[in-house]
């Protein structure tokens, strides 16, 4: 779509002027709530109006088609939540961690390949969303997880074949999706986040979890675990048919303990890749 | 040597009145001073020397008696002059075997004392002293010592006996009880004292946290009566004073505490939810919170809305998903629904 701008721009400039519109209105009555969903914004260098709203605390900019975010976005220093969903971005500016108050950041259905170096340095962000992009293990920033203010991570469908072990180092999350990505292996550090609420693993390529899962909180009525659409071993894909809080019970089990140290260091080779990620919207040039 | 002995004599003189000495005179010679024997005498008695002790002090000689009444410390106890290691305690001197434990005659000079109300006791007669004394109550209308439990009145401690309950009339004694305040009575009533049972029959309400009664505010929660300022928050112990308390098994939560221990934090804003709560997807949002995760359009509790990865997503963000993605979240939808 990005080759053909002519083509793409014509029907858009009613949308346009719609979006300055937005911005004059919120200007006028000082909203701080910017919403400019689905107004064909393909550069928010057509509206550099949106950059002097100082004081405004949510931009909604989903189902547009940006590419490029300016770093200059980073002047609005109020931004509480950023919502950049359903865009064509590919790259983020580190500016974006500098911004001291924003809250949620939401970059899903994107086709962020990268994240730049010093991503992690946000100073009170409490829910990332990443969903439905093409990151990995390899292409996160160093820094990624140094953000303890964060209680929910959502990384659903991207690239991960192993999280690194460092998410033990988020102390305050409660939500983590990694749902359909291509996980071989998730690291026993996860058994230290204590106050985790939320775990999706649903749609990976696993075949054992350390048994040090079995001591989250995760069978409550409040909780969710969610393992269906991997490669389990026989026993815990036994005790997933009735249900995951009889998987935890299972995973607390000496049997288990043995089971998962046996099969740690036999080292199978892990199951084969079966999600055709090739259909994926994120992966469009 | 006659010429020697004239030429050193006259050159000699007596330390106390300067005079010369006469050729055949006794010359007493101390400590290279030279004296008439009339002139070595102690400076305050004018007397010899008795057995020729002397007490040397600040450049004068004393004989032993007045040298002890003019500056040896006196015994505290049996009156004589200490010489030797002198005992300095309770503001004044002892002699070593003098001072003593004044319970149980111990030698104190060693062992250390411990002062208690004016005497010099060892530390265990102090130990056990202080035990006692802590039961001896002195009343405040007749001055003598209080047997056992004193009966507590407008802040001072008494006698039982010389008070009569205001109901029945009966002499009281240390279960009497003091009320302060009455709703309903005036000023002239108050403070009065009590017998148990009239007490009891008056109705007044007991606090369920420190088992006093409640003469003053009452606060009626979780099934008792509570002192305003003992009806607490059960986590950060605070009072509540009036603001909104909430109950869970049995125990009182401020507001804060509540929602930190039992949930109900905002998805969207992570605060206590104040107003109305909306929940869904095992979470909770302040209603006004409640919005589309995808576009953030606010969501009406009667909203449709769809399950992405326990958020809700609105229809028409939905319906701009990817077609694959639609695809996995309908068979995912599936599974969740068979199960």
């Amino acid at each position: 779509m990005s080759h053909h701008p002519t083509v793409s721009c014509i029907p858009n400039t009613g949308k346009m002027s719609k979006a300055k519109k937005v911005i004059e209105e919120a200007k006028e009555i000082n909203n701080p709530e910017i919403d400019l969903v689905d107004k064909g914004i393909s550069s928010l260098d057509e509206i550099p109006s949106l950059f002097t709203l100082e004081n405004i605390t949510r931009l909604s900019l989903s189902h547009n088609k940006i590419q490029v975010v300016p770093a200059a976005l980073a002047n609005l220093v109020n931004l509480e939540i950023l919502n950049l969903a359903n865009n064509h971005i590919q790259e983020l500016p580190v500016s974006l961690s500098s911004l001291p108050k924003l809250r949620i950041l939401n970059v899903s259905l994107n086709r962020l390949y990268t994240l730049p170096r010093g991503f992690g340095s946000f100073p009170v962000l409490e829910i990332l969303d990443l969903t439905y992009n093409n990151l990995n293990e390899k292409t996160l920033s160093g820094n990624f997880f140094i953000m303890d203010s964060l209680r929910a991570l959502y990384l659903g469908d991207n690239d991960f074949e192993f999280l690194p072990p460092e998410i033990g180092n988020l102390k305050n999350l409660q939500i983590l999706s990694m749902r359909e990505n291509d996980l071989i292996e998730v690291p026993r550090e996860l058994g230290q986040l204590s106050r985790l609420r939320e775990l999706h693993l649903q749609g990976n390529r696993l075949v054992v979890l350390p048994p040090e899962i079995g001591s989250l909180d995760l069978a409550s009525n409040k909780s969710v675990l969610r393992l269906e659409g991997n490669f389990w071993v026989p026993p815990i894909e036994d005790q997933l048919k009735l249900g995951p809080s009889h998987v935890l019970d299972y995973l607390r089990s000496e049997t288990y303990k043995v089971l998962y140290s046996r099969h740690m260091s036999a080292k199978p080779p892990p199951p084969a890749q079966t999600l055709d990620k090739s259909k994926k919207a994120s992966r469009a040039a | 040597m006659p010429g020697l002995a004239t030429m050193s004599l006259d050159n000699m003189f007596c330390t106390r009145c300067s005079d010369g000495f006469e050729p055949n005179e006794k010359i007493v010679n101390s400590n290279g001073e030279l004296w008439h024997t009339n002139c070595f005498v102690c400076a305050q008695c004018f007397r010899v020397f008795p057995e020729g002790i002397f007490y040397e002090f600040e450049g004068r000689k004393y004989c032993e008696r007045d040298f002890q009444v003019l500056f040896a410390p006196c015994c505290g106890k049996c009156g004589e002059f200490v010489i030797g290691r002198v005992i300095k305690a309770m503001n004044a001197n002892w002699h070593p075997a003098c001072f003593r434990c004044e319970e149980c005659n111990m030698e104190l000079a060693d062992a250390g004392f411990i002062k208690h109300g004016g005497r010099a006791l060892c530390h265990s007669c102090n130990a056990r002293i202080k035990a006692d004394g802590l039961q001896n109550y002195m009343c405040h209308k007749c001055h003598g010592v209080i047997d056992g439990e004193p009966l507590r009145y407008r802040g001072e401690v008494y006698h039982g006996y010389h008070f009569t309950c205001a109901t029945c009339g009966v002499e009281l004694d240390h279960t009497a009880r003091e009320v302060k305040h009455r709703p309903g009575y005036a000023a002239n009533d108050v403070n009065n004292l009590f017998c148990l049972r009239c007490h009891d029959k008056m109705g007044i309400p007991i606090c369920g946290a420190c088992r006093r009664p409640i003469e003053e505010r009452i606060v009626t929660a979780l099934g008792k009566h509570w002192h305003v300022e003992h009806f607490v928050c059960a986590k950060c112990e605070k009072p509540f004073h009036g603001h909104r308390h909430y109950e869970k098994k049995g125990l009182a939560y401020c507001e804060q505490h509540y929602h930190q221990l039992f949930g109900n934090l905002c998805y969207v804003c992570n605060q206590v939810i104040a107003g109305d709560v909306f929940t869904a997807l095992n979470k909770a949002w302040c209603v006004h919170h409640f919005a589309c995760s995808v576009c953030d359009a606010a969501l009406s509790t009667r909203s449709k809305f769809y399950e992405y990865d326990e958020r809700p997503a609105c229809r028409r963000c939905y319906e701009k998903f990817p077609a694959e993605l639609r695809r996995r979240l309908r068979r995912a939808h599936h599974y969740t629904v068979r199960r």
